[in-house]
């Protein structure tokens, strides 16, 4: 029993330290110091570097959340405090060891940031506090503190009060929900979904041809991250597995068009086309080479090892010595554009294109979805053993699913690379798996109007709205806490689990009493 | 049909079932009884393939599949009923009995096993549209059952099929067993409830922490002295 809270607690500590290096790694901490120092009010110059105070501020939030995510349910309070101190202790482990390392490159003033951009001097003094080699305890003693502290917070706040309010904001919502509805009169009601549909086929096909290229470019946007949301959620929704790295599989898509269709480095020109089969190829191979390996890993390790390989790839691509083969850190110039007809491509072209191609990914998807494979896939994420049990190929299905869904990366990412003209490292980096992985859930996973709806208020908005692009991980920090509290299926949630509204609720009512706790584990 | 031979399976260090034999004819049903952990699930699992021995046979019809894949196993007619009730809470009743039929590809046949499920299983059709983790506990191991016999197995594996289920129920579930069974499966019964479990046995097998203490006749088990102080709370 204890050994198992050790267990469980060690490992979450051991999740959020590990996350909380690729956070360093890619800056995040500066840009969570600098939104805190906002918040507050105090004014940082543009380009300057935030003050430690508002690091020490993210770290103890961070460090509370890891103790209070430690926290279980039915424990009693002294075994709560024990796991969120146990979660925060191994926190403190993990990014001692991480911060040894980056004192020693402090201290010998090594300068990695040929292969880790965000690793700068400056980035990794803050991280220590500003106190060099004494930072490292600190922090230790920071996490060990807040991860008490947060099992601590755990246990007050996860009481009535909170879970009421959550009722209380749901049955408003409903509320709201239902008096828009009975407020309408009753064709709207009936026929109101096909009406929508009309009116956005219409706008689609009428749109692009009118509202000038800035939108076109923002419409893209919003499309392809579409396609790549469907790719993400055959490998996240459909066959459960917590596969992130996407941006790795769209770099294969929009690299090979790039190679085969420019005049550096290669000087290869096979057009558009064939080059776009083969990005689409290669996507799928990549999905296979990650798959193999990692078949056996679970859940949080899983998504922290595709979302490395998907680093590693960009480093890959970042550094000096594939120059010749990939272009290195500038990238492809001058990707050759396709043709249609005769015609070259434009604004308006790309547009088409890319309607058509999230038309077929739609499409596909959906007829994978109720396909037997789609039912092999919802059996795995159930329940994987009793998959097995009914003769259910669990291994090879789940590698069917990342590489159905490294096809669909691979395509966005080859429109990508030739829409630009132009595709290098920084097109590639873990922003993009993490945008990916947003899009899909705050959409709602397994929801193709959840994906669009994601895709739009995620990728199209803030683009829309550049003044505020700075509150931008901030707006979705506030909306992703809502979207918990609120719609935790999603924006549009897959409409799946209301069947279960129409089923009786008489669910226990035969099971021996004596028995009952044991048969809900 | 179904014969083990000097099993052992680890879990990494974990060495859960230390040399077990034991033997099933066509027609049978064998009991396995035993405690909490003494490696009921472990041996099932091996049976299907889901798990593998690190030495030790399975063979079966005269053929060894100790290393075959789990769905190859199910393709032979071996199929588990596993522990826990464990339905696809997320498919409808119908959907969890299509899964059942997964290693089958003629949707004629499906369609056919599917109506026979349903006049076996009256509650079943009357809940076909229904999500598996709406359905109470005893209806959730009739599914079960119902999905396993999809494949049309030779032989089925139960586990713990009155697990958590008021004594009612349990006896409902065994008739349905012992149904099953005259019609010609074979069925490997895996209990902690020794005592319903032996009333409908032909043989049966004791297992205690990872070896077989005891076999024989069910008759014969049922009235040893230590069985009875162990497993029948005499
Ligand atoms: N996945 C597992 N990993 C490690 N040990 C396990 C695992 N499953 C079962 N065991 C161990 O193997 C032994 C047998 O377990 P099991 O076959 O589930 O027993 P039973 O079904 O008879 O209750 C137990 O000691 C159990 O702790
Ligand atoms: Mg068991």
């Amino acid at each position: 029993m204890n050994k198992d809270i050790i267990r469980t607690s060690s490992r979450k500590g051991l999740l959020f330290g590990i996350v909380l290096i690729f956070l360093v790694l890619i800056n995040f901490h500066i840009m969570a110091s600098t939104m805190i120092s906002k918040l507050l009010g105090t004014n940082v110059l543009r380009g300057a570097f935030p003050e430690v105070r508002f690091m020490i501020i993210f770290l103890v939030i961070y460090g509370l959340w890891a103790g209070w995510s430690a926290v279980s349910r039915e424990n009693k309070t002294t075994t709560k405090l024990l796991e969120g101190l146990i979660s925060g202790i191994t926190t403190g482990i993990v990014i001692v060891l991480f911060g040894l390392i980056l004192f020693f490159l402090l201290e010998t003033q090594t300068d990695v940031r040929r292969y880790l951009t965000a690793l700068s001097f400056v980035s990794i003094n803050i991280f220590l506090l500003g106190l060099r080699g004494a930072g490292v305890p600190v922090l230790f003693g920071l996490f060990t503190l807040t991860g008490l502290l947060g099992g601590a917070l755990a246990i007050g706040l996860r009481s009535k009060t909170v879970s009421n309010f959550k009722h209380s904001i749901k049955a408003f919502v409903s509320n709201v929900r239902q008096s828009i509805t009975s407020a309408l009169p009753e064709f709207v009601t009936k026929y109101g979904k096909y009406m929508i549909y009309l009116v956005l086929l219409a706008l689609l096909l009428l749109l692009p041809s009118r509202w000038g290229s800035y939108n076109n470019f923002v419409f893209g946007m919003v499309g392809l991250y579409v396609i790549l949301g469907i790719g993400l959620n055959i490998m996240l929704g459909l066959s459960g597995q917590f596969m992130i790295g996407i941006a790795a599989l769209f770099a294969m898509g929009a690299y090979s068009v790039a190679l085969l269709n420019s005049p550096f480095p290669h000087g290869l020109m096979w057009g558009f086309w064939p080059s776009l089969v083969v990005g689409v190829v290669m996507a799928v191979i990549g999905g296979l080479l990650l798959g193999l390996p990692i078949m056996r890993l679970r859940g949080d390790y899983l998504g922290i090892v595709t979302l490395g390989f998907g680093e590693i790839i960009r480093i890959l691509l970042n550094s000096d010595l594939l120059t010749d083969l990939t272009g290195g850190p500038r990238g492809i110039q001058n990707i050759q554009q396709p043709t249609f007809l005769g015609r070259p491509f434009n604004d308006v072209s790309y547009a088409y294109l890319i309607i058509v191609a999230m038309a077929v990914s739609i499409f596909l998807y959906y007829r994978l979805e109720k396909s037997r494979t789609g039912r092999a896939w919802l059996s795995i994420k159930e329940d994987t053993l009793v998959a097995r049990a009914t003769g259910v190929d669990v291994q090879k299905y789940k590698l069917l699913a990342l590489c159905i869904g490294a096809a669909f990366a691979g395509l966005a990412g080859g429109i990508f690379a030739a829409r630009n003209q132009f595709t290098g490292p920084n097109d590639h980096t873990l922003m993009v798996s993490i945008n990916v992985l947003s899009v899909v859930i705050v959409g709602g996973l397994n929801s193709i109007p959840g994906i669009i709806l994601g895709s739009f208020a995620l990728r199209g908005l803030p683009e829309l709205l550049r003044e505020l692009e700075t509150y931008r991980l901030l707006v979705f920090g506030a909306l992703l806490v809502f979207m918990m509290l609120v719609r935790p299926d999603g924006l549009w949630p897959s409409s799946r689990p209301n069947l279960e509204e129409k089923g009786s609720s008489d669910l226990k009512e035969d099971i021996d009493p004596d028995l009952e706790g044991r048969g809900n584990d | 049909m179904l014969k083990v031979t000097d099993l052992n399976v680890y879990y990494g260090a974990i060495h859960a079932l230390k040399g077990i034999s034991f033997d099933l004819q066509e027609g049978e049903i064998v009991t396995l009884i035993g405690a909490n952990g003494a490696g009921k699930s472990t041996l099932l699992n091996t049976v299907s393939g889901i798990l593998h021995a690190k030495e030790g046979t399975v063979e079966y019809l005269g053929e060894n599949i100790s290393n075959e894949a789990p769905q190859v196993i199910v393709q032979k007619g071996i199929v588990q009923v596993p522990e826990g009730r464990k339905i696809f809470a997320k498919m409808t009743v119908m959907e969890n009995l299509e899964m059942g039929a997964y290693t089958v590809t003629d949707r004629q046949q499906i369609q056919d096993k599917r109506e026979a499920m349903f006049d076996r299983f009256p509650v079943l059709r009357t809940r076909s549209k229904q999500l598996g983790g709406t359905l109470s506990g005893g209806e959730q191991q009739m599914l079960a059952m119902a999905r396993a016999l999809m494949a049309n197995p030779k032989l089925l594996l139960l586990d713990e099929p009155s697990m958590g289920l008021a004594p009612v129920l349990v006896e409902q579930i065994f008739d349905i067993i012992q149904d099953i069974n005259q019609q010609g499966t074979s069925v490997l019964l895996v209990e902690q409830n020794a005592h319903m479990a032996l009333s409908i046995a032909d043989r049966a097998y004791v297992l205690e922490t990872g070896h077989i203490v005891l076999e024989g006749d069910a008759s014969v088990v049922m009235n040893d002295p230590m069985v009875i102080s162990a497993y029948l709370g005499g």
